[in-house]
């Protein structure tokens, strides 16, 4: 060190300080650049696999569909594991099910890799039978077989993860009764208490998607390949992944070879993560992005009128509900759950919102078979009095009113609903006492009947009005029924009775009635059914969102003109 | 200094198992389950209980934590609750990024904080002073997200000279990776074009980042400086007829620096960590996201290793400033 004393050109200083900068620049970038070089060897994008169509280079930003959401909560693409927004919509864009709905067209399904099937009565077991396309075939080129079917299905059963009580739990599914009886039929027995139509719509899930058994079985590692499909696809889809750069975008790159018809006019696809409102709004305007998904109200407000773009509204399943806990008094009494009904005025949630949502006060969602579109509820105090006067509660009585933190679907904060409500039902002499907790928080409490009123929201795990009616009205299922403490005997047997009814006109007439029992009976405050707004750029054609189909946006459709 | 280095990382051991008992235990009182929060609002009770046997967090606390620091001391982070992934991967995809940023920010500071500094002290009270004080009055109070919001306001959306936010355009692939700095590795490749995306991207965030720390960096400067100024060696120095130049570099600005370190070391550790609204502002996949998406949903194996990484990075900026003392001023011995 005493050299540095003889050095005392100014260079030398400034050479210490460089020398110090440097030093930090290396300290610091080498815990990052150490493990990437020695635990992660380069991972290969799909295109380097042997088989698979190229993919990757450049593609012209013409060719490139830029669609920006707020995919924090994507975690996985494997199909069978997928079970958030921000996965299932690049991983149903890559991989495909036998059987779907159409984009637009609720309800009714259409064959993708199966060309028909056919649901008969087996003795103890109803016996489901597809015969498959025969010109089905992967991006790899190899055909779509029923053993990959099968072996897809086994998979997402053994791996066991969050989407895979649809198969396990909703179809009953056991490996054993899925069976390729040759490479174009594929059997599968479910057993009577399972209804074939509830199956037959959790089979349109990614979790029933069929992947590659050729290209998975080498990769499957210690975790049946999971975070292998992290990194490749092997779907027989429109598109293949080309790379996800985890906190940043998902690429997905057309399959060149694609067996379903026309080959896509998108040739790429980045889902790009956006997570901030006002960042959406500023990709959307400035064309950064060619669709913005989940726009917020303001944002909508904002952009209406611009030339550049069309905003584009579509409802979605979810729906916005105060549970009454059926228990504890004074909610025990239907009539003063009755009386709170009609002490709310519904127009006035709605106004509130921005029109961002529909007024629904049934169960099952504007979309489903068997919503009935009936409203009956309207403010009106006199009538609410009465009822409360009739079970004999006091004025003044209390109740504790439980509602999340941050901002409701729809677009405003819980708790400004949560005041809206509060004021319209003191009006009839009840006081809210309105505590704000984190969902987590306001969950824990709610799964364990903890809750006097709660404000929260469902979406369906299925798109089938039995993933809404067997969790609101049958309490054995331990869902929302359950958490509200409402055992009801007769809503608990019309579930059942609804979920397996086969015919289709009979079904809807069976949920009209049980909506209507629920509507007056059950613990429900139903209050409205959201809207999610899209940004589209002029350019865009075929945009279409569908909430019941698996993605909610097929970017098979989407041109550019 | 071999022994200097051992005695500070052997220091920074105890300094990891203390900040990794402190947020476990934080985690602890937080009447939450994380396991339940992970699998969300449709998931059933069976479900919750397997994913809570599977994370471990059926056993006791203090069985939790041991376990944990055994991991630890394996090099094993743990696995996120919410991205199921080893916490490791995630901070390796999350801090190069936060890295750049920082780094970058840094240099705005220093280019601008350091000289403006200087010229302040040396043109004490003119309107060049008045103009510097003001700026860095302007950055140590007005908010970091209101500066950024307005910059992207301004230099995207109205004037569009500037790109939006992210590291890279969106349809901009990024270069092969080799140290996870976007500008770095792409100087490295030789890939041009994403060298200019990905400076055009970074600019703003680090100008808006940078600005704070500049305004920090600039009163430090000026006042360390005028102090010196004031000493008997400078008087001593004028008196023996020395040039200006010579006063300030060699005299003033030499014996000034210090404290100007200290202060670079201490606004590059809470870069690092406080990041967070601007790379919130800015879409920036980094560090200070990753936590914000972790604490809000209590995924404390993720939180803990963000902390762990934050406590080891502070300590070890702190030590690199401690032997540039050495360097700069021979006086200081770091053994």
């Amino acid at each position: 060190m005493k050299t540095f004393r003889c050095l005392t050109a100014p260079a030398t200083r400034w050479l210490g300080l460089f020398v110090l900068l440097s030093l930090l620049l290396s300290a610091c970038a080498a815990p990052a650049a150490a493990p990437t070089s020695g635990d992660q060897p380069a991972a290969p994008t799909a295109g380097e696999q042997a088989g698979a169509p190229a993919v990757g280079g450049e593609v012209s930003r013409e060719d490139t569909l830029v669609f920006a959401a707020d995919q924090t909560d994507i975690i996985t693409l494997d199909p069978a594991v997928a079970y958030e927004f921000g996965g299932i919509l690049p991983a149903g864009n890559m991989y495909e099910t036998l059987v779907s709905f159409n984009p637009g067209d609720p309800g009714v399904l259409v064959p993708v890799l199966a060309t028909s099937w056919d649901v008969a009565d087996d003795g103890d077991m109803w016996k489901l039978t597809f015969n498959l396309d025969p010109n089905a075939k992967f991006a790899s080129g190899n055909p779509v077989t029923a053993e990959d079917v099968a072996f897809s299905w086994g998979r997402a059963i053994d791996i066991n993860k969050s989407p895979a009580f649809l198969l396990i739990d909703v179809c009953q599914i056991a490996k054993e009764n899925v069976t390729a009886v040759d490479a174009a039929t594929l059997e599968l027995k479910l057993p009577k208490t399972v209804s074939p139509q509830v199956c037959l719509a959790v089979l349109t899930f990614t979790t029933a998607a069929v992947v590659e058994k050729a290209a998975l079985e080498p990769n499957m590692g210690s975790d049946m390949g999971e975070s292998w499909l992290n990194d490749h696809s092997a779907g027989s889809g429109p598109y293949v992944l080309n790379k996800w750069d985890r906190s940043v975008n998902v690429t997905l790159d057309v399959n060149p070879t694609y067996w379903g018809g026309t080959v896509p006019a998108m040739k790429r696809v980045i889902i790009q993560n956006t997570p901030e409102l006002a960042n959406l709004q500023a990709a959307i305007e400035t064309g950064d992005a060619d669709i913005a998904q989940d726009l917020g109200s303001e944002q909508a407000a904002a952009l209406e009128g611009n030339p550049d773009l069309t905003l584009v509204r579509g409802l979605s399943t979810l729906l916005v509900y105060v549970g009454m806990n059926a228990t504890k008094a004074p909610l025990d009494n239907p009539d003063v759950r009755e009386a709170i009904r009609y002490a709310i005025n519904y127009d006035d949630i709605i106004t509130l919102l921005g029109g961002n949502a529909e007024l629904v006060q049934e169960i099952i969602p504007i979309g489903f078979l068997g919503h009935t579109g009936n409203n009956p509820f309207t403010q009106d105090i006199a009538k609410a009095k009465e009822l409360l006067a009739k079970a004999g509660v006091a004025e003044g009585t209390e109740i504790n009113f439980i509602v999340p933190t941050a901002t409701a679907p729809g677009g405003v904060e819980w708790s400004t609903v949560a005041a809206k409500i509060q004021s319209d039902v003191a009006q009839i002499g009840l006081t809210l006492n309105i505590q704000q907790l984190q969902q987590s928080e306001l969950l824990n409490i709610y799964r364990a009947q903890g809750g006097e009123l709660v404000m929260i929201n469902w979406g369906p795990d299925f798109p089938d009005p039995d993933g809404n009616v067997t969790p609101f009205a049958n309490y054995d299922a331990k869902s929302l029924a359950f958490r509200n403490d409402w055992n009801d005997p007769k809503a608990i047997e019309m579930s059942k009775q609804a979920a397996i009814e086969l015919d289709p006109a009979k079904r809807t007439e069976l949920y009209a009635e049980l909506v209507d029992y629920v509507m007056h009976n059950g613990p429900y405050i139903m209050l409205y059914q959201p809207t999610r707004i899209f940004g589209v750029r002029n350019n865009v054609e075929g945009f279409m969102y569908d909430p019941n189909d698996t993605p909610t946006t097929s970017f098979w459709l989407i041109s550019k003109k | 200094m071999a022994r200097f280095i051992l005695r500070r990382l052997a220091g920074l051991v105890f300094v990891l198992l203390g900040v990794s008992l402190l947020t476990f235990f934080l985690a602890q009182i937080v009447p939450v389950d994380p396991a339940a929060t992970a699998l969300g609002s449709n998931a059933r009770e069976e479900q919750i209980v397997a994913y809570r046997q599977q994370l471990g967090l059926d056993q006791p606390p203090p069985v939790q934590y041991l376990n944990y620091v055994q991991r630890l001391l394996r090099g094993d982070l743990g696995q996120s609750i919410r991205t199921r992934r080893p916490v490791i991967d995630d901070l390796i995809d999350y801090l190069p990024a936060t890295i750049e940023l920082s780094l970058a920010a840094m240099l705005v500071a220093v280019l601008i904080g350091v000289p403006l500094g200087m010229l302040a002290s040396l043109r004490r009270n003119s309107w060049l002073d008045a103009g510097a004080r003001l700026f860095a009055l302007v950055g140590g109070s007005m908010p970091i997200f209101y500066i950024g919001l307005l910059a992207l306001g301004i230099f995207y959306r109205q004037l569009r000279w500037l790109p939006g936010p992210g590291r890279l355009d969106a349809t901009m692939q990024p270069p092969t990776q080799i140290t996870g700095l976007f500008t770095v590795d792409a100087l490295l490749t030789g890939n041009w074009p994403v060298l200019g995306n990905a400076l055009s991207h970074l600019l703003l965030p680090a100008l808006v980042l940078g600005y704070f720390s500049a305004a920090v960096l600039l009163r430090m400067t000026r006042s360390s400086m005028l102090e010196m100024m004031g000493q008997d060696y400078v008087r001593t120095a004028r008196a023996k007829g020395l040039g200006e130049q010579i006063i300030v570099g060699r005299h003033v600005f030499k014996n000034a620096l210090p404290p100007i370190l200290t202060t670079v070391g201490i606004t590059f550790g809470s870069l690092l960590s406080g990041a967070v609204l601007t790379e919130t502002i800015f879409s920036w996949p980094g560090l200070g996201r990753y936590a914000t998406t972790s604490v809000t949903t209590l995924d404390y194996p993720a939180v803990m290793g963000v902390t762990l990484v934050a406590a080891f990075i502070y300590p070890l900026v702190n030590t690199v400033v401690d032997i540039g003392y050495s360097v700069i001023d021979p006086r200081i011995r770091v053994n």
